[in-house]
């Protein structure tokens, strides 16, 4: 049997949630310019909001997702209103802002574990996503279908706003020069807090994808995190073009790196990629060299 | 005619930790002028302009638009009809030429307006013109001052402040960039205050000028030709005085 189709669907699957995480994280990293630990506990945030609407109370799947997306969204909002904007205001180092988030990413991880244990959660049951599809030889089940075509469309549309749209050009300025920004009118403040909650409910959704894929559990955080953060640096940090593309390849090269090394080593064979790009192509992909 | 004075700044000081930065400037820029601000370094002509746009911190003083005190909030001025191009270009490198003047209109609602006034300011610099898809990266030097002072003029401002126009640019783009300075100011009558290390090219088409030391100003002369003979600039750049 051809086992290529069935890599080659497994890679974009996982390159379609990288991709979500990768998107959320550059747009975030664009306009604050440090490594922010927040979004890996969001999308913990968004799983456990399905979890809890869905399995828990019953609620319509449907509504549970957009729920889910919006808690997360909200959460990375108030980080940004609560925390991060006081620290803007005081320029504070990039590291002090790590540090922050990395703060309220523990904190946020370990209210999960308190109001939902430190067990691993199914989100959906085989029985739920009983339907499979076939294309090519690969064999895909409709959540996995819906993962790809969701990706693809987020990209898409996060493109055209950023691309055609008085608010993505002011994004984008934003992301180029914050002071300038503010010169010319824009509210950088608002704005930011704008792109936390945007960025946050594409992370939160990735959240909900994996719990649907594969399940949830309080630490998911880290590993998103640092498969997004890896995608974002292989595609050129800050660039949310490059990051889409990171993505995929990662996805690619930890799926077809798996035929030859045992699974257990797949986020070796990330960290691996990481370290030749950081050596020969630093600035990543999409970006220029400086 | 007595001319309306539209910006002033009174009895500024502002500190940088200990260090006294502006120590008790006041100036003003009234409609129609081209006011220079000039010193050594370190002397806080820069200072003066961005405690203007909210983005250096006041200790003490006031900055009065038409006669009222303002409070500088740096995303709110511009609506004042003041614009600030900041020293170093600072051009927004990953938009290209085009985006970078639409976001210069930010702050206008009508966006037929912002075309409109993207086809005037081009006219002005028509090198932007050829160049409107380009990223503004790519630009050189000369051309990223054009664009920076294009976008100050996006939303029509009736004071443009300008920082070191001229820095690490070529001799020849210099005398470009003040022709264009006084076009401006001529054409459109839009009051101009400009920091500059460049005197000669300053001077020549300056209606005033105040020349700062060590956060004070210690000289303010209404025929700013006149400091051009004489030791007075002299003695203020070499620390005589």
């Amino acid at each position: 049997m051809n086992i290529i189709p069935q890599i080659v669907a497994n890679s974009l699957i996982a390159g379609s949630i990288y991709a979500l995480i990768a998107l959320g994280f550059n747009l975030v990293y664009g306009a604050t310019r440090f490594v922010n630990m927040v979004p890996g506990a969001l999308a913990a945030i968004g799983g456990y909001t399905v979890f809890f609407l869905f399995n828990r109370l019953g609620l319509n799947i449907y509504f549970s997702v957009i729920a889910g997306v919006v808690v997360a969204g909200f959460f990375g909002y108030l980080s940004d209103r609560l925390v991060f904007r006081k620290l803007r205001s005081h320029k504070a180092s990039n590291l002090v802002s790590f540090v922050a988030s990395l703060g309220i990413f523990t904190m946020l991880q370990a209210l999960i574990s308190i109001l939902f244990t430190s067990q691993f959660q199914s989100v959906l049951s085989v029985t739920e996503n009983p339907k499979t599809y076939q294309i090519l030889g690969a064999t895909f089940t409709w959540v996995q279908g819906l993962i790809f075509i969701t990706s693809i469309a987020a990209f898409v549309s996060l493109a055209l706003i950023l691309k055609k749209t008085s608010f993505g050009k002011a994004v984008r300025a934003v992301s180029d020069d914050e002071e300038v920004s503010k010169i010319i009118g824009i509210n950088t403040n608002r704005l930011i807090s704008w792109i936390f909650f945007i960025g946050s409910c594409l992370i939160g959704l990735s959240g909900i994808f994996i719990g649907f894929d594969i399940g949830i559990n309080p630490t998911m955080g880290l590993f998103i995190i640092l498969e997004g953060a890896t995608a974002s640096i292989i595609g050129g940090i800050g660039n949310v073009y490059g990051g889409f593309l990171g993505a995929f390849l990662l996805g690619f090269v930890e799926n077809f790196g798996i035929l030859k090394i045992p699974g257990e080593w797949k986020p070796a064979i990330a960290f691996g990629l990481l370290i030749l790009f950081l050596i020969f192509k630093p600035e990543g992909i999409m970006n220029k060299k400086k | 005619m007595n001319k309306e004075t539209l910006l002033k700044i009174e009895n500024l000081h502002v500190h940088y930790g200990g260090v006294k930065a502006v120590d008790g400037v006041s100036i003003e820029i009234d409609e129609g002028e081209i006011v220079a601000l000039m010193g050594p370094n370190g002397a806080g002509k820069s200072t003066v302009l961005k405690s203007i746009f909210g983005l250096a911190p006041i200790n003490a003083g006031k900055i009065l638009w038409h006669e009222k005190t303002i409070k500088p909030v740096s995303h709110e001025i511009v609506k004042m009809g003041l614009a600030f191009v900041p020293q170093g270009r600072r051009v927004f490198t990953h938009l290209t030429i085009e985006e970078n003047l639409e976001v210069g209109g930010f702050v206008i609602k009508d966006k037929s307006l912002v075309k409109n006034r993207i086809a005037e300011v081009m006219d002005i610099f028509p090198v932007l013109k050829h160049k409107r898809k380009n990223k503004s990266g790519s630009l050189s030097g000369g051309e990223q001052q054009m664009l920076a002072v294009a976008r100050g003029l996006m939303v029509d401002p009736k004071v443009l402040l300008l920082d070191e126009p001229s820095l690490g640019l070529a001799p020849k783009i210099v005398k470009e960039v003040f022709e264009k300075i006084h076009e401006i100011n001529q054409k459109r009558q839009t009051a101009i205050m400009v920091v500059e290390h460049n005197i000669k090219s300053l001077l020549g088409i300056a209606h005033r000028a105040y020349v700062l030391d060590k956060g004070q100003v210690v000289i303010t002369e209404n025929h700013p030709k006149s400091l051009m003979t004489g030791d007075r600039l002299e003695k203020v750049f070499l620390g005589k005085i």
